[in-house]
């Protein structure tokens, strides 16, 4: 019996000493891996090279912290990084952080660990944070995952300035300059979706349609989500009030879409991610939008195309200008043993100079989520041509948006996973169905998505 | 050889005209072989336009790839071996393949000895339920992978077997064993009983009658029960991505899907030379036991 | 040898469930269903620890809301018996298995037919490089499907192109979609039939067919009257398992359309993916995976009077 109290005092004594050093500032810890193992699922980067960097900025973190860090990156293609949360969410083992995309920081809120000193001080440092990465990681008022540059990527307009020169008579590095200087709002005010359509019917006729994806996947929801916004359609309210069948906004955009379509290849309701920058780097598409991936590949493939690229600005509408915005988070989970590391790691590669190394490393394709950072030298410098990516960053008066903002967030992931905007686009245009009852269509499937 | 006879002895009493019975037959015989063989290169052709074009993809540069001119289905000249030898260098394929030869061969020994107890017992003793395993076995085909893979993460989890490649020895038999027990009983069961009888007669154990009866006599069975486990667990792709996510512990056929395609970026040469290379092993296990193969499917599965 | 006699007995005893029960006989017999359900534990671990278990744990995860925090009974259920997309999954899915299955069937016939005619040593070859499909992991050859079927670069609208006709949308309509899907999925599927085909004909004995030619029997009827009775047990039990497998199909779909055009082409197993992981409704993508029971189910109950039928000739 007195054996076994002494037991249990040593015991407790261990723990109290354990709950100590947990609390201890991590540098100060001796030993080796005295800081224990953080275990990390990263999201695989496609730039070569870019996940090394990622590795190298953690491990001198975890080389200054004595903390042994195990990484795997995972890829999202294939809906792998999803799997691998489900499965950890639902056999509550597995890495102590992970990256999650858009809408799985909601759909995971209940298993992450709340987040919200951490992000207070990172807006304390780099002032405002992305109004896209607010609306997708605070849920109910409380930060679930902390917003990251790591994979977090627009989908602006990715042109060919030859082919617009020739056949629509449009200068577009004129029209949006690789910088600061030369850009007239006049000009740019004047980019509105209007113009774009006379631009897609002349590229049409000439052989070089724009490769604007309308099928299930992620460029198709982003870029049709930012067209319905600047047109102020709202489907879903923030409290979930379904309004679609009433919405003005909605009938505008489907109409717009209608003619829009006309001048698209036919088979774009099945494109996937990977089918409009195909299309472009095989020099068919004129126009994608797209990261950078698309120029990068056409680097090494088709040098001649590349060179022949440049970022614009998206189009304006009446309610403005949007580009989709897909956000990448970091997110702890709560049966995590190492949240106090895994919080000070994302602290570490939150910091300005990582973000601008994180960058440089893909290319320009990470998006930091502060608007303070756009300032970067590879937005300005990579090429060629030199100053394509400085439009890649959203300018002038661009805003970033996901499809479904600003509605209830449940119905609204499952609108954007379950592809409602193209759907009733392709309704509309592919089946050729009349404007109410593919208005009735969607807001019978959006009642089914309010189920609880 | 048979054929002849039967027909030099049905000559006199099947037909008109006995004399041109012979030639027309052969010319007959003949034509049906053309026939045969016009038949089998439309199918093969069919068949083997795939894995074709992904030989051809596989010589590609990634420019002759992006380019949109040109025939895609001939050969590129001069072929691009380095993706080949890049696979074995730049990429974790030798990792995968590693991987899938283990998961693998683990997944073969423990079906096989899974499903010839159990078959060796259903076919030959009787216990409380033993017929209802017997069906019950066989309706566990009735449950999908696709049904399992989310419950299953408890289990595994629980297990610890969370991104680790032995969750594959763990879950792949349960795509394998129903259908290897099912060929097995019936193998088993189209032995004589009084072959174990007169053994058991003889002083032999029920595990002396398995080892040196059963198994023997049934190998054909067995062996294609075993090709059987083998192309499932070697195809294996649901559950190996579902629980695996360290590119160390992968498979081929995951490992192919997650390292080679990155977000919208493919490399279509390394997806190519890889897939074909994953395809081999199997190829050759059919092609050296294919008889086998046939013979204990006949025997096993098809009896009735 | 006593041994043997008892073991001889117990046969008998167990062949007749009411046949005289012995004291030392029934010893002998609980020895011996000891020894046969230890054989069958392995088995039973696990199909119970990994299938039945799963299985039933999915039937609960089908009745809990989307967060998973509250029991809802059939509330999914019914909830997806008013989906129109619902419904048109199973449509779909139906479609999608027996289309497939008819040919697959029909061209591992055809096939069976065309290589058991050739002379025995060319017949290798032929078998080797028609299972090819086969062989390949599925998930790898319907990847160089896609490549093949790609908007841009598809390489049969290459073909169709240079022979003057109009790029097919082979993904992109819902009617091609599906047409590529079954496609691909009797590309992969039909060699197996073949060669379960030619064992069979293998089996049917010559002697048949030469007491046929001797009645005068065209090919035709001798198809009829010989081939197709001989053949019918497995020709059955090979589309009904076909049947299953193909229902529950997940890689072909997932990979090629992902269930688009318009979830035209989504069956079963890639719309409870969809659901399940894809919007984060575990509930909902396990109700849609159950839903495959009842379906299967009156397979099974033909497959079952099939073994059935199989243990009567074999008792």
């Amino acid at each position: 019996m007195a054996k076994h109290s002494v037991s249990r005092r040593t015991l407790l004594k261990a723990g109290a000493a354990g709950t100590a050093a947990a609390a201890l500032p991590l540098v100060n810890v001796h030993g080796q891996a005295a800081g224990g193992t953080l275990a990390i699922g990263f999201w695989d980067h496609w730039v070569p090279g870019a996940n090394d960097t990622l590795t190298k900025i953690a491990q001198e973190w975890a080389q200054k912290n004595r903390v042994e860090l195990k990484i795997d990156y995972i890829t999202s293609n294939g809906n792998k990084l999803r799997l691998t949360a489900q499965a950890e969410a639902q056999a509550r083992t597995g890495h102590d952080m992970l990256a999650f995309a858009t809408w799985d920081v909601n759909i995971h809120q209940r298993n992450l660990e709340p987040v919200d000193d951490l992000v207070a001080d990172l807006v304390r440092q780099y002032g405002p944070i992305n109004s896209i990465a607010e609306y997708l990681g605070k849920i109910d008022g409380k930060w679930r995952a902390v917003p990251t540059t790591v994979g977090s990527q627009l989908k602006p307009p990715h042109v060919r300035m030859d082919l617009f020169k020739q056949h629509a008579g449009l200068d577009m590095q004129a029209m949006f300059p690789g910088g600061p200087e030369g850009r007239d709002p006049a000009k740019i005010a004047a980019w509105d979706w209007e113009a774009f359509l006379v631009a897609a019917e002349k590229l049409n006729k000439a052989g070089h349609p724009f490769g604007l994806p309308l099928g299930s996947f992620s460029d198709a929801i982003d870029w049709v989500g930012a067209l319905f916004r600047s047109f102020n359609a709202v489907l879903v309210t923030e409290k979930g009030d379904i309004v679609v069948k009433t919405d003005p906004g909605t009938r505008a955009a489907l109409e717009y879409m209608k003619r829009l379509c006309q001048h698209l290849p036919s088979d774009v309701f099945a494109w996937d991610d990977a089918s409009n920058n195909r299309a472009y780097i095989a020099g068919r598409a004129s126009l994608i939008l797209n990261p950078p991936s698309a120029w990068a590949v056409a680097k090494r493939d088709a040098p001649q195309i590349a060179e022949q690229t440049w970022y614009i600005q998206m189009p304006k509408g009446p309610a403005g200008r949007f580009v989709g915005d897909l956000r990448y988070f970091h997110g702890i989970w709560s049966f995590s043993r190492q949240k106090n590391a895994a919080k000070d790691l994302i602290r570490h590669i939150s910091q300005r100079e990582n973000a601008e190394r994180l960058v440089a490393a893909s290319l320009g394709y990470d998006l930091p989520p502060f608007a303070s950072q756009f300032d970067f030298a590879t937005w300005r410098d990579e090429g060629p041509p030199k100053g394509l990516l400085y439009n890649y960053t959203p300018r002038d008066d661009t805003q970033p948006n996901i499809s479904g903002y600003p509605s209830e967030k449940s119905i609204a992931a499952q609108m954007y996973n379950q592809a409602t905007f193209t759907n009733m686009i392709a309704r509309l245009v592919q089946r050729n169905e009349a404007m109410d009852s593919v208005l009735s269509w969607a807001a019978n499937e959006l009642e089914g998505f309010q189920r609880g | 050889m048979n054929t002849t006879v039967a027909a030099a002895v049905s000559e006199p009493v099947s037909r008109a005209a006995p004399s041109r019975w012979r030639p027309s037959l052969s010319r007959s015989r003949k034509w049906a072989l053309w026939g045969a063989y016009a038949g089998l290169i439309l199918f093969a052709v069919f068949f083997l336009i795939p894995p074709y074009y992904m030989l051809v993809t596989s010589l590609k540069t990634s420019q002759q790839i992006a380019a949109i001119e040109g025939n895609p289905w001939a050969l590129p000249w001069p072929p691009t071996v380095s993706n080949w030898l890049a696979l074995f260098t730049d990429t974790q394929f030798p990792i995968f393949f590693r991987n899938s030869v283990i998961a693998t061969i683990c997944t073969v020994a423990i079906s096989m000895a899974i499903s010839i107890l159990a078959a060796f017992s259903l076919s030959r003793m009787r216990f409380w339920g033993s017929a209802t395993l017997a069906t019950g076995v066989f309706l566990c085909y009735l449950i999908p992978e696709t049904l399992l893979f989310i419950p299953l993460f408890q289990v595994v989890g629980f297990l610890g077997l969370m991104d680790s490649m032995w969750v594959m020895v763990l879950v792949f038999p349960t795509l394998s064993v129903p259908f290897c027990t099912w060929i097995m009983i019936g193998y088993f069961q189209s032995i004589p009983k009084e072959l174990d009888e007169a053994a058991l007669i003889d002083g032999a154990s029920r595990l002396q009658l398995l080892l040196k009866i059963f198994i023997p006599v049934a190998m054909p069975g067995i062996i294609a029960a075993t090709i059987f486990a083998f192309t499932v667990s070697w195809a294996g792709f649901l559950y190996p991505l579902a629980y695996i996510f360290s590119f160390d512990q992968m498979p081929l056929t995951v490992g192919i899907a997650s390292t080679m395609i990155k977000a919208d970026v493919f490399q279509w040469h390394m997806i190519m030379s890889a897939a074909l290379l994953a395809a081999l092993p199997p190829l050759v296990v059919y092609a050296f036991l294919m008889d086998y193969y046939i013979a204990g499917l006949t025997a096993g599965a098809t009896k009735g | 040898m006593a041994d043997g006699t008892a073991a001889l007995a117990q046969t008998g005893a167990a062949r007749s469930a009411a046949g005289p029960r012995r004291g030392g006989l029934h010893r002998m017999m609980r020895r011996q269903s000891t020894t046969a359900f230890l054989l069958c534990l392995p088995l039973l671990a696990l199909v119970l620890g990994l299938m039945i278990f799963p299985a039933f744990y999915a039937g609960w995860l089908a009745m809990l809301n989307k967060s998973m925090e509250r029991f809802v009974g059939l509330g999914n259920f019914t909830f997806l018996f008013r989906r129109e997309t619902f419904w048109n999954v199973v449509w779909q899915s139906c479609i999608f298995a027996i289309t497939a299955v008819f040919f697959k069937a029909l061209i591992g016939f055809i096939l069976a037919h065309l290589v058991h005619v050739l002379p025995a040593k060319g017949q290798r070859k032929w078998r080797g490089m028609l299972l090819v499909p086969w062989v390949m992991p599925l998930a790898i050859g319907t990847l160089a499907w896609w490549w093949l079927l790609d908007p841009s670069y598809s390489a049969f609208n290459w073909v169709i192109r240079a022979a003057g006709g109009e790029n097919i949308a082979w993904l992109g309509d819902t009617f091609w979609a599906r047409f590529s899907v079954i496609l691909v999925n009797v590309w992969y599927g039909a060699p197996f039939f073949m060669i379960m085909y030619l064992a069979a004909l293998k089996s049917v004995p010559e002697q048949l067919y030469e007491a046929a030619a001797i009645d005068g029997a065209n090919a035709w009827q001798k198809l009829w009257h010989i081939t197709l009775p001989m053949m019918r047990n497995i020709i059955s039990i090979t589309v009904l398992f076909s049947l299953i497998v193909t229902f529950a199909n997940f890689d072909i779909v997932r990979i090629l359309t992902n269930g688009g055009p318009r979830d035209t082409t989504h069956i079963f197993a890639t719309y409870s993916f969809a659901l399940g992981i894809g919007s984060g409704d575990i509930p909902l993508g396990a109700a849609v995976s159950l839903f495959m029971f009842p379906i299967l189910g009156v397979f099974a109950i033909f497959i079952l009077r099939g073994v059935r039928r199989r243990a009567d000739a074999m008792g």
